[in-house]
Parts: structure tokens; C-alpha cells; sequence
């Protein structure tokens, strides 16, 4: 979900997609969009041989990204917890 | 980088703002360090799977995850697994995870642990063999000491009792 943590972990294999958190693969009831996924995945699995090989699934979700409901219904208690730091991280970027 | 076009962006369904506090602190520079690797032993289709996820899936039948610990100690994740029967479907399972809408695990489970389509890859002949027990944790881990020495090991066990040969994580 997000190959950038790769950079902190590193991580065997990593299959990497660009679909909204908590749906890696695919959306609800789509079992001929779910089974591309995985044999993509599958694929890319037999043909890994070495380690840290990231793989960019070529898939596109169909939403844009403020449509796609993946957030809680209430935001965690770490970002509660961080909310101020969030939000100048947040403002940091936008001066960049 | 591979022999596909698409470069996938992971920040691109986070707000900006949380995005950018998440990505403050993923280093810049590819990683260095000793990698862990297992090559396959045989062709996936020879190969006997097991699936595990990270979205805090548990049988209703189990204890839940501990969300409410976390509602009063938000730094604090979980580090609990639970065993998922191959044949569960979304009438067993409950899903507690506070960084997700779970609503779609709860729907179709399989897009997070896509039990029945492996099922069906078995039938096949895509993979060898689907195990019958596959595994959930929960990925909030801001210290993963407890997940990584005691829980992994055991679920380690439990596959080697089962002749897993590969595991497909999904991550929420």
C-alpha cells in the first residue's frame, strides 16, 4: 500500500498497489477485479529473486481519492493525540 | 522500479497534512541494511500458501482487539494475533481497526484477506495448496517489540505445523 516504507524496513518482496487503505485488493463483490490483483502479485512473487524488489501494480482505483470513505469514522487517537504537529507538517508542506 | 509504468504513489489516499507527518520520518535514501529472503522452493503452483493480514480481523468467536486500550493509551497498538479458519466468511468475522473504515472488510472479506479466491486459485491448480488456518494481526504497532518476539514466532510455528511454504500479507 505504501512501497515508501520500504525505504525505512526494507522489506522482501513487496507487491505494491495503489488502492485505498483497507481494500489491497480490490473492491467489494469485484471477484473477476480481485482475481487480477492476486495473480499480478502471484506473478510477480514467482519471479522475485532478490530480496527488496518492489513490484507497481499497473492498477487504478476508480475513485478519486475523496471519494473512496477509507478513513475511520472518527479520526484514531494518534492522529487526536498529534493533531497539532499534523497540521504544521501539513502547513510545512504547502510552503515548499 | 520495474518493467511497469505506473509508479505507485502510497501517500495518495492520505490527506495532505497526515501524509506529510507520516512522511517526515521515511528516510529519503533506499534502504540499507541486511534484508531477510526466503527464495521459493517451487513454482507457486506447487506452493502451499498461507494468508495473513494486518486489519484486525478476528473470528466472533474470539476476543476482539484491544481497541478501547488503545482509545486510552493512543500510542499503544495491540499486538495480539488471531487465527482465521480458510473457510470463514464475513458472517464470522469482526473487524476493530481505528485507522480504517471497516465497513468493506465486513462486506466481502476478501478485500483485505481474500480467502475465497485463493480457495478458487487451489481448485485451479494456480497455487498448490491454501492452508487451513491464515492469520490476523493489527498494523498499528508504534513499538512492535511484543508483535515481533512473541506473536510472529508463534504464528511461525503454527505454519510449519501446516507445510506453509509462502505467505501473502495484506496490509490495511
Amino acid at each position: 500500500m505504501t512501497p515508501e516504507f520500504h525505504r525505512e524496513i526494507g522489506i522482501p518482496r513487496v507487491a505494491a498497489i495503489e488502492y485505498p487503505y483497507g481494500r489491497p485488493v480490490g473492491q467489494v463483490n469485484d471477484i473477476e477485479g480481485q482475481r487480477t490483483v492476486l495473480l499480478e502479485t502471484l506473478s510477480f512473487m514467482e519471479k522475485a529473486d532478490n530480496p527488496g524488489k518492489i513490484f507497481h501494480l499497473p492498477f487504478t482505483w476508480p475513485e478519486e481519492p475523496k471519494h473512496t470513505k477509507w478513513q475511520p469514522p472518527e479520526i484514531s487517537p494518534i492522529a487526536k493525540l498529534f493533531l497539532d504537529e499534523i497540521k504544521e507538517a501539513g502547513a510545512a508542506r504547502k510552503k515548499k | 522500479m520495474n518493467n511497469t509504468e505506473k509508479a505507485v504513489n502510497g501517500f495518495r489516499f492520505l490527506p495532505p497534512s497526515l501524509g506529510a507527518w507520516i512522511g517526515k520520518d521515511i528516510p529519503a535514501q533506499p534502504f540499507k541494511g541486511d534484508i531477510p529472503w526466503t527464495p521459493l522452493k517451487k513454482p507457486i503452483r506447487k506452493t502451499s500458501f498461507a494468508l495473513m493480514t494486518s486489519a484486525g480481523i478476528s473470528m466472533k468467536s474470539d476476543l476482539p482487539f484491544d481497541v478501547a486500550r488503545e482509545k486510552r493509551e493512543p500510542a499503544w497498538g495491540d499486538p495480539s494475533s488471531r487465527q482465521i479458519p480458510a473457510s470463514a466468511g464475513e458472517k464470522d468475522i469482526d473487524v476493530n481497526h481505528l485507522h480504517i473504515n471497516t465497513d468493506y472488510i465486513k462486506q466481502d472479506i476478501n478485500v483485505m484477506l481474500p480467502l475465497k479466491r485463493f480457495q478458487e486459485f487451489e481448485k485451479e491448480g494456480i497455487v498448490g495448496r491454501l492452508a487451513s488456518t491464515c492469520y490476523s494481526y493489527y498494523g498499528f504497532q508504534m513499538d512492535p517489540a511484543e508483535l515481533l518476539e512473541r506473536t510472529m514466532p508463534d504464528i511461525a510455528d503454527q505454519m510449519q505445523v501446516e507445510n506453509v511454504e509462502a505467505v501473502l500479507l495484506t496490509p490495511a
